[in-house]
Formats: C-alpha cells, structure tokens, sequence
C-alpha cells in the first residue's frame, strides 16, 4: 500500500479552461526521495496543494496513509506531511524566530527542555541561531526561507514537501540543506522536492517525477509504476 | 443596452435612501420587487443571492426576540404569560428582512460594475483623486488580504493547531497569531505602495488621462428620468 496514492486526478481552478492537473496517477510510498520538476505552471504546486488537502479534486481520488483525504483534517494532514510553501514568508506567524520553531512543538506537546533543543539543533545547523530573537518579517528572503524550513523540519514529519526550497538561499547552505535532507531521508522520511535547481537536484537524486501542462509525463527512479 | 455607471449609481442611492425611510412591510415589499427587476435588468447574477439563505433563520431568530421583549401586537404564539410570537414582532423581523435584501440587490448592481469604470465615475462626480485612489487600493486588495489570513489559516492547521479545539485560554493567543502577521503584511504593502507610486509619478502632474471613458447617453436620461419618477410615484401613493 503506498502511502500517498493519487487516482485520476484532476484541478481546474475556478474560472479557468485549462487543467492546472489532469488525470494524474501517482504512488508513493513511505520513504521514497522524489524530485518533481516541470516549467512555470506546470501544475507542481497545485499538485503539491492537493496531496497536503489544500485544494479538493474535482476528480479523481488521493489516498493517504491507507484513509481518502477527505476524512483528514488539515491538523491530521500536518501531522504526517510538513509542508514549506512556494513563498514562506506566508508561513511566518510568530513574533520571534525562535517561537516561529518552537510554535509546532509546543502544539505537540513537547517538553521545554526538547523544543528548546530542537530549535537549537536546527537554527544552528543553518548558522541562524543569532537570529533567534528577531522578528520572523524582518528577515531577508533567504532567512525567511531557512526558518520555515527549520520549523517544519523541527517536528519530524513522516513524508516532507519542499516547493522550491533552495529558490533564494545561498551555495553554502544550499549544501547543508541537501545534506540535512539527506539525512533525514536514510532515518526514513519520505521526501519531495519541487524545484529548478539542476545543480541541487543532480546532487539530491531520488526519483524524477516530470510534469508538462498538468501532466506526469516522465516518471523515473527507484520505484517504477 | 450601455447603461453609464452613474446612472447605476442613482439608482442604488435612491434604493438606498428607500430602504431606509420605510419601515411597513407592504411599501417595502414593493421596494424589494422593483428592486428585484432593476437587478435582472442589469443582468445581475441572481445566484449570489442564494448565498444569503443562511440569513433567514437570523431573521427568524429576530422575530421572536423583538416578539418576547416588546410584547407588541396580537399574540400568535404564547407560552403561558410569555408571547413567543406576535403579529408586531413578525411584522418587524419581515421588515427588516425586506430591507436587508434590497439592500443586498443594490449592492450586487454595484458589485457587478467594472471597477475601473466605477473609480471613473467617482473622479467624474468630482471626488478627490486621492479618495477616489484609496477606494481603488482598497477593493484591489480585498481578495489579497483574504488570500493571505486563508494562507496564515492553513499554515497554522498544518504546523498541528485544530482551530476548532483550540481551549478557550488559548483562543486568543491563536487569533493574534493569525491577524498579526496579516496586519504587519498590509502595513508591509502600504509602504512599498507608497515608495511604488511616488517613482512612478503618482500626482506627478495635476491631471490624469483614462484608457477608459464613460459617456451618458439617451438612455441613461431615459432611465433616471424614470426612476425618478416611479420614486416619486411610489413616495406619494405610500403618504395617501
Ligand atoms: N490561485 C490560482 N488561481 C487560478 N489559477 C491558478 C492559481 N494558481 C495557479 N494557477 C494556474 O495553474 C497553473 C499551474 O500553476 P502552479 O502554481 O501549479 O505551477 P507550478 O508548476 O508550481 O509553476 P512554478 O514553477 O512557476 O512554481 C498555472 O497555469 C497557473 O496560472
Ligand atoms: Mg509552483
């Protein structure tokens, strides 16, 4: 059973002719690496909001971890998928960077002493702990960028969604950024990775999954359908 | 048929004003139906309106409390010595629901409007720029603001917070967490707005030029004409 498992499906947006999706049938399983690439507005976001519950197909069928979507909620959803968006500074709530981290944790339940650790462990492994007491919108883009990365990463997720994460963030930590995915990825997290980045994706692998005008028409790597 | 903005204009402003000055069921009854044609003829999307259902049982709600406190009227509904329903309090709760909806048509004749041609007719009503511009700025941003508290919605589900069992300690923490970075971001697009405007000559000069124009023509005498006299028609036969 694959762990996320996508039927036929299909997304227009409202007041649109062309399909931002069309007819797509995908399996991944638990713990899989995956690149999605595809030119501006090929449908990998839209993809991406589908899978995550954001958007609702009007055809076709996402199944989750065994359940249909539709009987998740968004908590649930976030739960087992992270998410870090096209453009992260939508996903900056918080007054400080640190609580920007510790926000998730705390929602789970975490001790002090662990999400104190946790937020450590990740803004540090960026070099962005300095920053722990600024606030999240003053940051610069590339900042911005690494801190919803870091809150994501920082309450573990089974599978990870990354859109365009390396869009504006330097060479250095673009290095480090492949290093921590790859990491976690051997601890066994599933992984997607929408991106343009031929250099990051090269050093990245995983399966190539490659969309044209809302559809998958190369599909290649590990696990073959 | 063209119909200039102003004349859709006066016709809201006079339904409007009616919708305001009347308070017996039947006059704004009569309101409501003409209300209703003005709309079809301005070939108004009539499926919004079904988005208002819910209001009904708002007004429903409003018959009985205005019924049990008032105490006006024959009663049609009594528990006791306590009157659920009288003929006052349905007779009001009628009112007001005819008054929302006229309201509501008016607002959909604007709504249905292109908006440049709106700002148009506002600066040709002789309203400052600048009021006129702010108007402007603020219908543009509506669907940004209410994309980006969507997004701020969802990221918060997402990082592991239900909304709907967030305990009562914590709600308002919550809802700071949702607006605050939404108002920092309006702030955020104020400024730049303004720094974008001035280096691209905003009231650089006194006058602007419009891509659009508007013109009232035969028809629109016709119309106002018209609509003035069926108000006028209608405010006498309600005073005899
Ligand atoms: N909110 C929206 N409303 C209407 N159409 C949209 C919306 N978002 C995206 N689209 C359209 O859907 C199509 C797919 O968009 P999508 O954002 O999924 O592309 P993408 O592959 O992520 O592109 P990029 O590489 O630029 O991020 C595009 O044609 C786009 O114009
Ligand atoms: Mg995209």
């Amino acid at each position: 059973m694959a762990f996320i498992s996508l039927q036929e499906v299909s997304y227009t947006y409202n007041g649109r002719k062309e399909a931002a999706v069309k007819n797509i049938t995908l399996n991944i399983e638990e713990g899989e690496k995956i690149a999605l690439t595809g030119l501006n507005g090929s449908g990998k976001s839209t993809l991406a909001k589908l899978i995550l519950g954001l958007l609702k197909p009007q055809a076709g069928n996402i199944v989750l971890d065994g359940l249909p979507l539709g009987k998740y909620s968004l908590v649930k959803i976030g739960e087992k998928i992270g998410y870090v968006v096209q453009n992260p500074s939508q996903m900056l709530f918080n007054t400080s960077v640190f609580n920007e981290i510790a926000f998730g944790l705390k929602w789970k339940g975490k001790g002090k002493d662990e999400v104190f650790h946790l937020c450590k462990k990740y803004l540090e492994f960026f070099e962005l702990w300095h920053l722990r007491d600024e606030l999240p919108f003053n940051l610069s883009e590339g900042q911005k960028q690494l801190v919803v990365i870091c809150a994501v990463l920082a309450l573990q997720p089974r599978f990870l969604i990354l859109d365009e994460p390396t869009k504006s963030i330097d060479t250095f930590r673009k290095k480090r950024l492949k290093d921590i995915l790859q990491e976690i990825w051997r601890l066994g997290t599933g992984i997607m990775v929408i991106s343009h980045d031929k250099e990051f994706l090269t050093a990245y692998g995983g399966r190539r999954i490659h969309m044209v005008k809302g559809e998958v028409v190369e599909d290649a790597g590990r696990y073959q359908n | 048929m063209r119909v200039d903005i102003r004349t859709k204009l006066l016709i809201v402003a006079i339904f409007s004003v009616l919708a305001l000055a009347y308070q017996d069921p039947r006059t704004l009854g009569i309101i409501l139906l003409l209300n209703l044609l003005t709309v079809i003829l301005f070939r108004v999307p009539l499926h919004i309106f079904r988005g208002f259902k819910g209001f009904i049982y708002m007004y429903a709600a409003l018959m009985v409390i205005q019924s049990f406190f008032v105490r006006d009227g024959e009663p049609l509904l009594q528990l006791g010595s306590i009157y659920l329903l009288t003929t006052d309090g349905v007779l009001y709760g009628i009112s007001i629901m005819l008054r929302f909806f006229i309201l509501v048509g008016s607002g959909l004749i604007i709504l249905n409007c292109n908006t440049s041609e709106l700002i148009l007719a506002l600066v040709k009503l002789r309203i400052p720029y600048e009021i006129v511009f702010m108007i402007q700025v603020g219908i543009r941003f509506i669907p940004v603001f209410m994309g980006e508290l969507q997004n701020i919605f969802h990221g918060i589900q997402l990082r592991g917070v239900d909304l709907r069992r967030v305990y009562k300690r914590k709600v308002l923490k919550v809802y700071v967490s949702i607006f605050s970075p939404v108002i920092y971001s309006v702030l955020q697009k104020a400024e730049k707005l303004s720094i974008l405007l001035e280096l691209r000559g905003f009231r650089k000069s006194p006058t602007r030029t419009y891509y659009r124009d508007i013109s009232l023509g035969k028809i629109d005498y016709v119309i106002m004409t018209l609509s003035l006299i069926i108000t006028a028609v209608l405010v006498y036969a309600v005073r005899h």
